[in-house]
C-alpha cells in the first residue's frame, strides 16, 4: 500500500480511561496525518455516547464493534471498543467499497486480539504508547490488504 | 432568502417578529438601553383572552427574508418601534418622515408601527397620539414598557382578526395561493382551476392558518390546521410546504411537550406555570369542534367538554414523532436549493429538541447533515458565524470534542488568507474557547501530575496557534506564555527538532518580552497563570541535597542543649537521598548564621538535546530576609544529573524556610516551587536562622600539614599544621586569628585534645598564654590577636629494645633507684663484648613518634552570644617527635666518700648534630652526630638528675 489506491486506513488504538489519549497511531500515508489526528479525535464525542447508550441497557454480552461512527465526505470511520474501555478506531477512504461492515469488523477483531498479545507481555505498563514490532506488523499487514 | 437565523428555536414559531430599529441620529447605548427595555416586554397576555402574545424583537432584520412571511408567519415582520431623537419642533416632520421610510421597507407585512421620540418637548410633544410616543430624554421615559404592551396588545388585535379572517374561508372563496419568492415564476400560467391547484391552495392557506393559530396562542386549533395542511399538501406532492406544514407541526408539539424552551438559557423565555397546564384547556374548544368538523372553527366559544383530551393527545406529535417528522420536513426542504436556509434552520431546531430529549447521537445526526447544507456563496463571517453555531450546538448535545473542531475551524477562518483584514483577536478568543474540548487548561499545575491528559498532538497543535495569533495580535508576551506552557507540558512529545525550535522562537518571542511569573489576565476576565519551566532542568525527584558549611564556620550550638549536641556525631556535610529525611536533619541540626553565605545543593538534569544554558538560579525563601546570590550555569545536552549549588546570605535571624528556586531560561523566568515538583512531598524546608557571629581566620607561623589529621568525631579542621621537633625540644607556634565577620570577637577558649596518643607524655603538650590576646577583646571586624603556642615534646624513647645495656660489671646493682628519664631498668642480660657500633646502631634508633592534638578555639560575640551561641575553629596539631641523646648505659662507682658515688653514663648521640649535653654542675659535654661519649658524674646517691638539651648547630 504504497499510494493512495483509493484506499488509505488509517488505524489507531487509544487508550481511554479518563483522558482519552493516544495508544498508538498509525496512517498511510503518513504526510497528513494530523488531519487524522482531528478526524479521530472529534469521533471519540460518538464513542462516547454509543458507549454510555450501551450502558444504560445491560448486556451480558456486549456487542464491542460499534460500527459506522459517522460519516464524512472523504473518510469512513469506524469504532470499537473493548470491555476494559480501550477503543479502536479505523478511517477508510469512503471511496473504498470492497471494506464492507465484516471486513471492518474482522479488521478489529484481529486488532483487538494482537492487542490483548500486546497487554500480556509483561514488560509492557498498561498505558503507555505501544511499541511492541508484532503489533507493528500486524497493523501493517493489515493495512496492505485493504488496499 | 440567504441568512440564516441560527438561534432561531421550534418555538419561535409562536412569536411575532417586531423590528426596532434607530431613526435618523441616535446614539448607540441609548438606543440599546431603550432597545433592552423594550426587548423585556416579550409576552404580553392578552386581556380578555386568557392568551399569552409572544414577541420576538430583531434591531436589524433583512427585508428579502421578510419576503418568507407567508411560508412561515413567524418571519414576517408585523411591527415596528422605531426610536428617534428629535431636539427641536422644527426637525419634527424630517424625523417623522424618516419613519415613514423605515415603515415602508417593511411596509407590506406590518400590523402596526410606533415611534418612540426622545428629547422633543413642546407643543409637538403634548400631543397625544397612538402611533408616537413623546419622552424628554432616554432617562425620563418611564412608561416605554406600558407602551410596548399596548402596541403589542394592537398587533394582536390585527393579527386575530386576520386568523379569524383566514379561518373561516370557505372552500367556496377563490383561495389564493400563497408562494415564496422563488416560486412566482413556476406558477405563471397555471390552470388555476384544476382540482390539483385548488388544493395545493387549500392546503397552503391552512398551513398559513396554523401559523397564525400557533401565533396567536391557540395551540390545539394550530394543530389541527397542521394536520389538515399535511393531508392535503401530501396528496398534491407540494413538498416544499409539506415540509413546512410538518415543521409547524413538529413546533406546535414542542411548545406543548416543553414549555420551558429548547433555546436554553439565553431566550429568556419565562416558563409560565399557567402554558402547560392551561394549553389544553384553553385550547379545548377548538380542538374539540376540529376533531368533528375541521373545516368549521370557532375560536370564542368556553366549552368544558373534557372529551377534548382524548382530541389533544391525538393531535399533539409525541416527542418520538417530533424527531421523525422533522426528519420527513427536512429531506422536503432539501429537495429545493433555494430553501437552504430553511432546511438549515430546520435542523438547528430540530438539534435543539434533541438536546433537550438528551438524544445526542440522533442530533448529530441532523447537525451532521446540517455542515453540508450548501448556502451558495457565504461571505467570511458568515461562515465563522455557521462553524461557531456549529460548535455550540455541539457542545449543547455534549459533544465537546467536536464543538471544539468546529470552534477551532471557525477560529481559522476569521484568519483566512482571503479576509483582507485577518480578525486575529477574534481568532485567538475562539481559540480560547476550544481548550476544553482538547482537555487542555492553561494552567500547567493540571498537568505537574500523573499521566498526561488528552491528546497530546492536537493539543500541541492547538497551542502553536495560540502562540501564532498572539503573535499576531501584537501580544508578545501571551506568545511567551503560551509557549512557555507548550514547553514545559509538551515536553516528552516534542521531538528534538520540535525542541529546538519551539526554544528558538522563544528566545525571539523573549528577546522582545522577556517571561515572567505575573499572571496575565486577557480583557474578558481569563486569567492565565504563570508557566515555571520546572522541566528546564529537571530537579531530580529525589534530589541529592546538601548542606555545607562555608569557610570555618563548623558548629554551632545553643548551650542550654534545645537539640541534641551537633558536635558529637554529626557528619560535615549530609548526602540524603530522600529530602524528608534532608529536611529533618535540617531542622534537626542545621542553623544558618545571619550574615553568612549558605548553601543548598540542587541535582539537576537537562532534558533538551542541546546545551541549555541556567541563569540567575537562585533560592526562593520566605521568613527571614535573604539575600539570594544567582548563580548561572550551563548543562551540557541530555546531561546526566549534575549538582548545583544555590547560596544565599540570610540578612536577619529567625525561621527561614527555602520554598524552592528560581531560574531564568531562554528569557523566562520562573518560580519553581518544590511542592510543585513532581515526586517532592514537602512543600519546602525551614532552617533557623541564628543571630550574627563573629567569623575567625586563622593563620599560622607553621606549615601547612601534609597530613590530613581525621578528628575521632567527624569535625572538620579549618587547619592543620604539622612540625617536626627533637624529643625535648620546644616550639613556638604563633597562631594569628583575624576577624573577618562583621561582629566583634567578645569570648575566646582555648582548649586542647590529643589524637590517638598512647604515648606518654612528659608535662604538658601543648601550653599557652591566655592573658596577653584576652586582653584586647573585644575585637574589631579585621582586626587580629596572636596567640603563642609552646608545644613541648618530651617522650619516652628508651622503650626499644637493646638500647639501654647494663653498665653495672662490678655487680653493684643500681636498681631500685630512682633515675629520671630517659633510663629505665632493663633487666636483660648484657651482650657481652659488643662493640658499640653508631652505625648499626644509627637506624635503630630513629624511630619518629607521632603526637597529634586538635586546638579548638570557641569564641563568640555580637548578638549570637547573647542567645548563646558560639562558634568553634579548629586547628590541628602534627609533631614527628624524632630521638635526641640517648644514655646507653649506666653505671655507678663508689666515690671517697661512701654518701657519695660516681654515676657513669655513655651519651649517644642519635641526631646528625652536634650537641652540648649540660649537667647541673656545668660539666658540658660537646657530642658530635652520631657520637657516643662516656660521663661520669659525682653526685649524692639520694638524687640524680639529668637535664639533656639539645642544640642543633
Amino acid at each position: 500500500m504504497m499510494t493512495m489506491l483509493g484506499g488509505e486506513p488509517f488505524l489507531l488504538v487509544s487508550k481511554q480511561e479518563q483522558q482519552n489519549y493516544p495508544l498508538y497511531i498509525r496512517s498511510v500515508p503518513s504526510d497528513s496525518e494530523l488531519k487524522f489526528h482531528y478526524t479521530v479525535h472529534t469521533s471519540l464525542d460518538v464513542v462516547e455516547e454509543k458507549v454510555s447508550a450501551v450502558g444504560k441497557v445491560i448486556v451480558d454480552q456486549r456487542e464491542l464493534y460499534l460500527g459506522l461512527l459517522y460519516p464524512t465526505e472523504d473518510y469512513k470511520v469506524y469504532g470499537y471498543v473493548t470491555n476494559s474501555k480501550v477503543k479502536f478506531v479505523i478511517v477508510v477512504d469512503s471511496s473504498n467499497t470492497s471494506l464492507r461492515d465484516n471486513e471492518i469488523r474482522s479488521m478489529f477483531r484481529k486488532l483487538h486480539n494482537s492487542f490483548t498479545d500486546v497487554m500480556c507481555n509483561p514488560f509492557y505498563n498498561p498505558g503507555d504508547p505501544i511499541q511492541s514490532k508484532v503489533f507493528d506488523s500486524m497493523v501493517s499487514s493489515m493495512m496492505v490488504q485493504t488496499c | 432568502m440567504s441568512v440564516p437565523d441560527y438561534m432561531q428555536c421550534a418555538e419561535d414559531h409562536q412569536t411575532v417578529l417586531v423590528v426596532v430599529q434607530p431613526v435618523g441620529m441616535v446614539p448607540e447605548d441609548h438606543f440599546f438601553r431603550i432597545y433592552k427595555r423594550i426587548i423585556s416586554v416579550n409576552q404580553v397576555s392578552i386581556r380578555d383572552s386568557q392568551r399569552l402574545l409572544y414577541i420576538r424583537y430583531r434591531h436589524h432584520y433583512p427585508p428579502e427574508n421578510n419576503d418568507w412571511g407567508d411560508f412561515q408567519t413567524h418571519r414576517k415582520v408585523v411591527g415596528l418601534i422605531a426610536v428617534t431623537t428629535c431636539s427641536s419642533a422644527k426637525e419634527w416632520p424630517q424625523t417623522f418622515d424618516r419613519f415613514h421610510g423605515q415603515r415602508e421597507v417593511f411596509g407590506a407585512t406590518l400590523y402596526d408601527s410606533r415611534l418612540l421620540v426622545f428629547g422633543l418637548q413642546g407643543e409637538i410633544a403634548e400631543q397625544s397620539r397612538t402611533d408616537v410616543a413623546f419622552y424628554p430624554s432616554f432617562d425620563r421615559c418611564e412608561d416605554v414598557e406600558k407602551r410596548v404592551e399596548d402596541f403589542v396588545e394592537s398587533i394582536f388585535i390585527v393579527l386575530e382578526s386576520k386568523r379569524l379572517d383566514r379561518a373561516t374561508d370557505k372552500s367556496g372563496d377563490k383561495i389564493p395561493l400563497l408562494c415564496v419568492p422563488f416560486e412566482k415564476k413556476d406558477f405563471v400560467g397555471l390552470d388555476t382551476d384544476s382540482r390539483h391547484y385548488k388544493k395545493r391552495c387549500q392546503g397552503r392557506m391552512r398551513k398559513h392558518v396554523g401559523d397564525l393559530c400557533l401565533q396567536a396562542g391557540m395551540l390545539q386549533d394550530a394543530l389541527v390546521h397542521y394536520h389538515m395542511a399535511v393531508e392535503l399538501l401530501r396528496s398534491v406532492n407540494d413538498f416544499l410546504w409539506l415540509g413546512a406544514a410538518l415543521e409547524g407541526l413538529c413546533s406546535a408539539s414542542v411548545i406543548y411537550h416543553y414549555p420551558g424552551g429548547t433555546a436554553g438559557k439565553s431566550s429568556g423565555r419565562k416558563p409560565s406555570i399557567s402554558q402547560a397546564a392551561d394549553a389544553g384547556k384553553r385550547h379545548r374548544p377548538g380542538a374539540q369542534e376540529v376533531l368533528i368538523d375541521p373545516g368549521a372553527l370557532t375560536t370564542n366559544g368556553i366549552s368544558a367538554d373534557t372529551s377534548s383530551e382524548i382530541g389533544r393527545t391525538k393531535n399533539c406529535l409525541s416527542p418520538e414523532d417530533i424527531i421523525e417528522k422533522y426528519k420527513e420536513a427536512i429531506s422536503y426542504y432539501g429537495k429545493y436549493k433555494n430553501a437552504g436556509v430553511i432546511e438549515l434552520e430546520a435542523c438547528v431546531k430540530a438539534v435543539r429538541v434533541l438536546a433537550i430529549q438528551k438524544r445526542a447521537m440522533e442530533a448529530s445526526e441532523f447537525l451532521q447533515n446540517a455542515v453540508y447544507i450548501n448556502l451558495g456563496q457565504l461571505s467570511e463571517e458568515e461562515k465563522i458565524q455557521r462553524y461557531s453555531i456549529l460548535s455550540e450546538l455541539y457542545e449543547l448535545i455534549g459533544f465537546h470534542r467536536k464543538s471544539a473542531f468546529f470552534k477551532r475551524v471557525a477560529a481559522m477562518q476569521c484568519v483566512a488568507p482571503t479576509i483582507s483584514e485577518p480578525g486575529w483577536r477574534a481568532c485567538y478568543k475562539l481559540l480560547l474557547e476550544t481548550l476544553p474540548g482538547y482537555s487542555l487548561s492553561l494552567d500547567p499545575k493540571d498537568f505537574c501530575k500523573g499521566t498526561h491528559r488528552g491528546w497530546a498532538a492536537v493539543q500541541m497543535r492547538l497551542l502553536h496557534e495560540l502562540v501564532y495569533a498572539s503573535r499576531r495580535m501584537g501580544n508578545p508576551g501571551l506568545s511567551v506564555r503560551h509557549l512557555s506552557f507548550l514547553l514545559q507540558t509538551m515536553l516528552d512529545f516534542l521531538s528534538d527538532q520540535e525542541k529546538k525550535e519551539v526554544t528558538q522562537s522563544l528566545e525571539n518571542y523573549t528577546s522582545k518580552c522577556p517571561g515572567g511569573m505575573e499572571i496575565i489576565t486577557l480583557p474578558d476576565g481569563l486569567k492565565l497563570p504563570p508557566v515555571p519551566f520546572t522541566k528546564l532542568p529537571i530537579v531530580k525527584d529525589c534530589c541529592f541535597i546538601k548542606v555545607l558549611w562555608l569557610f570555618d564556620i563548623l558548629f554551632l550550638t545553643r548551650s542550654n542543649l534545645l537539640y541534641p549536641r551537633i558536635d558529637l556525631d554529626l557528619p560535615a556535610f549530609l548526602y540524603y537521598t530522600k529530602l524528608d529525611t534532608w529536611l529533618y536533619y535540617l531542622t534537626m541540626y542545621f542553623q544558618w548564621v545571619q550574615g553568612d553565605v549558605c548553601e543548598v545543593q540542587l541535582m539537576v538534569y537537562n532534558p533538551m538535546p542541546f546545551e541549555l544554558r541556567v541563569e540567575n538560579m537562585g533560592l526562593l525563601t520566605s521568613g527571614v530576609e535573604f539575600e539570594s546570590l544567582p548563580a548561572a550555569l550551563s548543562l551540557p545536552a541530555e546531561s546526566g544529573l549534575y549538582p548545583v549549588t544555590l547560596v544565599g546570605v540570610p540578612r536577619t535571624a529567625g525561621s527561614i524556610t527555602v520554598n524552592g528556586y528560581h531560574t531564568s531560561v531562554f528569557g523566562v523566568t520562573s518560580d519553581c516551587l518544590l511542592d510543585n515538583l513532581p515526586g517532592l512531598k514537602t512543600s519546602g524546608c525551614a532552617v533557623e536562622v541564628v543571630p550574627a557571629l563573629p567569623r575567625l581566620q586563622l593563620s599560622t607561623s607553621l606549615p601547612r600539614s601534609a597530613h590530613s589529621l581525621m578528628p575521632p568525631s567527624g569535625e572538620e579542621l579549618s587547619n592543620s599544621v604539622s612540625v617536626q621537633l627533637f624529643n625535648g625540644e620546644t616550639q613556638q607556634l604563633f597562631i594569628t586569628l583575624e576577624n573577618i565577620g562583621t561582629e566583634l570577637l567578645e569570648t575566646l577558649e582555648v582548649t586542647y585534645k590529643m589524637v590517638n596518643t598512647k604515648e606518654k607524655i612528659f608535662g604538658e603538650f601543648l601550653s599557652w598564654d591566655l592573658q596577653g590576646p584576652l586582653s584586647q577583646l573585644p575585637l574589631k571586624p579585621s582586626q587580629t590577636v596572636t596567640i603563642a603556642v609552646d608545644i613541648r615534646v618530651k617522650l619516652d624513647f628508651s622503650g626499644q629494645e637493646n638500647l639501654l645495656q647494663d653498665l653495672n660489671d662490678d655487680g653493684i646493682s643500681i636498681t631500685g633507684l630512682p633515675i629520671s628519664s630517659p633510663l629505665r631498668q632493663v633487666l636483660k642480660p648484657r651482650a657481652e663484648n659488643k662493640p658499640i657500633s653508631a652505625e648499626a646502631n644509627k637506624t635503630e634508633y630513629n624511630h619518629i613518634k607521632t603526637l597529634e592534638a586538635i586546638l579548638h578555639f570557641k569564641y563568640s560575640g555580637g548578638l549570637g552570644q547573647m542567645q548563646g551561641y558560639y562558634r568553634e575553629l579548629l586547628l590541628g596539631v602534627h609533631v614527628d617527635v624524632e630521638p635526641s641523646v640517648f644514655f646507653t648505659r649506666v653505671s655507678a662507682l663508689p666515690a671517697t666518700s661512701t654518701r657519695q658515688c660516681h654515676l657513669l653514663l655513655d651519651v649517644f648521640n642519635s641526631t646528625e648534630h652536634e650537641l652540648t649535653v649540660s649537667a647541673r654542675n656545668n660539666q658540658d659535654v660537646v657530642l658530635h652526630a652520631s657520637e657516643c661519649q662516656r660521663w661520669a658524674a659525682p653526685c649524692h646517691v639520694s638524687c640524680v638528675t639529668c637535664t639533656v638539651t639539645s642544640e642543633s648547630t
